[in-house]
């Protein structure tokens, strides 16, 4: 019989992935994944800050020895001087956006989530809300907004409804394929254990369904800027939309160049930050490990 | 086994049929098996004769076509109930966000039960490793893990389905001399699905040998080895000759 204190052989601990190393201890907290030391950081970024420094100075240089006017193209340089001129007008602008946009979301996801567990859970209840489901999906939003404004007036709720019935099918779907997911294994597990409807959800379909819940937002978190600024843009009331609505009919190009680059910036933060999230919160997943 | 209490599990007439689009498929016929307390039986049968069928009817994840499964002299849901099953797949089925420790603490957490969980962890050698995720560890020492965590609410009955199946071979033996030191100190009785005939003598009081589909059990095979059992007594007479019953009545089922 194998002795009690020898049941880790050498072989199983050199089964651990290197860095790992056999060490006992807390080398698998949270957020596992490597941070990248500055130095590093720095020569991984230099090459696309290079290269987007590069386009800006080509583009500079041409609008000036061509002298192109500036309703056509603006140089980099008046964009940054209308962005520079009046900050607070895109501040500002951006702020309802954001509320718009980030409220939808969240009221979307919420419901979304809510209904993908009543899904999962029966087979009737898909059935019954799928139809419903893909009929927002599929219907053009853009038709529907002046029926919004007629319900909902010019404020900031029906640009939140917008945002949250273009963000809501994806969590929807990702959600319903998430709580089904669950290891076979580890259910049976739990169901030869008696474990409650209660139990198995909190522990095991929930958890399961979270890296679909994140790839979701990945999609939806751009959608709802999309939504948000769209129905401005159809309102004319507030926001990026109003406010490049404005721009483009004083020809007023620099502005509009400006308002592309801050709803770029909101889009590139918000993907960034869903991201950071995702990968403390599932740094047991595969898409968290870089493989 | 001579044990005359209430078996740990009975099984009688037990049949089971899967309906399907594309057939139904008769995977149980007429299986009549007890498994005494403290027992430890080996299911070996071809793939596909009905071996985890026969499993999962008796933890009450599938119900019976017909016949009738008795688990410490009840029905499976009562047993179930009763926190009786411990089982162990094929697969893990750990969870990957939980920590060694925090997926042996599970079963624990479900049926409030308590137990030390460091002292789990030491019964299978893997204490070092508490604070590890799944992903961080080997397939032996995942099935480790999943073993400890089927032991923590002290079942009565541990149900195990292939186990060491997908583990490479130098695993396997290990882990089979693992399970048997640990048998010997809970003598939990433990039903044992596997395909080796080896690894079905070596571990088990006794071992059943299911026919090819649907599944029947054509033989019951004592195996008359010493316990403590090592590896050193696969050469005994006994062993080979436990061994080779088994064989004969698998290729007669056949």
């Amino acid at each position: 019989m194998t002795p009690r204190g020898s049941a880790v052989s050498p072989r199983d601990a050199a089964d651990l992935p290197a860095g790992l190393g056999g060490a006992p201890g807390p080398a698998a907290r949270a957020g596992a994944a490597p941070r990248l030391p500055l130095r590093r950081w720095l020569a991984l970024a230099a090459a696309p800050v290079a290269a987007g420094a590069a386009l800006l100075a080509a583009w500079e240089a041409y609008v000036r020895a061509r002298d192109v006017k500036e309703y056509l193209l603006p140089a980099p340089s008046a964009v940054a001087r209308a962005l520079a001129e009046d900050p607070m007008r895109f501040v500002d602008a951006a702020r309802l956006s954001l509320t718009a946009a980030l409220g939808g979301l969240v009221i979307a996801s919420a419901v979304a989530f809510a209904l993908a567990v009543a899904m999962a859970h029966s087979h009737a209840i898909e059935r019954a809300l799928y139809p419903p489901a893909l009929l927002v999906k599929v219907t053009p939003i853009v038709a529907i907004y002046p029926l919004f404004t007629i319900w909902f007036g010019f404020g900031i709720a029906p640009k939140m409804l917008i945002a949250a019935l273009i963000t809501f099918f994806p969590m929807l779907v990702n959600a319903v394929i998430g709580l089904r997911s669950v290891d076979p294994a580890a259910l049976d597990f739990l169901r030869a254990l008696d474990a409650s409807r209660w139990q198995l959800f909190w522990r095991l379909r929930l958890p399961s369904s979270l890296p679909y819940v994140f790839a979701a937002l990945r999609i939806s978190v751009p959608l709802s800027l999309i939504g948000a600024v769209v129905a401005e843009f159809l309102s004319g009331s507030s926001g990026m939309g109003q406010l490049i609505l404005i721009a483009n009919g004083d020809l007023d190009t620099p502005v509009l160049f400006g308002a592309v680059i801050v709803l770029a910036a909101l889009g590139v933060s918000l993907t960034a930050l869903v991201s950071y999230v995702e990968r403390r919160v599932l740094f047991w997943h595969a898409s968290s490990m870089g493989v | 086994m001579t044990a005359l209490a209430a078996p740990a599990v009975e099984a009688t007439g037990l049949a089971h049929r899967y309906l399907s689009d594309a057939g139904d498929l008769q995977a149980l016929e007429g299986v009549d098996l007890a498994l005494a307390p403290g027992e430890f039986v080996s299911l070996v049968g071809p793939s596909g004769c009905g071996k985890t069928t026969l499993l999962r009817l008796v933890a009450g994840l599938l119900t019976p076509t017909s016949g009738r499964v008795r688990v410490l002299g009840r029905a499976p849901a009562e047993a179930r109930a009763g926190r009786a099953f411990g089982l162990v797949s094929q697969e893990p089925g750990l969870l990957p966000w939980r920590s060694v420790a925090g997926n042996v603490r599970l079963p624990l957490e479900v049926t409030g039960r308590r137990a030390d969980v460091d002292a789990l962890l030491r019964l299978v050698g893997i204490d070092r490793f508490a604070r590890y995720y799944p992903h961080q560890l080997s397939g032996g020492m995942r099935q480790r893990v999943a073993l400890a965590r089927a032991l923590a609410h002290a079942p009565a009955v541990l149900l195990m389905d292939e186990p060491f199946g997908a583990l490479d071979e130098l695993s396997r033996e290990q882990m089979r001399l693992e399970l048997l030191r640990i048998w010997e100190q809970r003598r939990t009785s433990v039903l044992f699905v596997t395909h080796s005939i080896r690894e079905a003598v070596l571990l088990s009081d006794r071992v059943l040998v299911m026919s090819d589909s649907p599944g029947r059990i054509v033989d019951a095979v004592p195996v008359a080895l010493p316990c403590p059992r090592s590896e050193a007594q696969e050469g005994s007479e006994a062993f080979t000759a436990a061994a080779a019953r088994v064989r004969r009545a698998l290729e007669a089922g056949a």
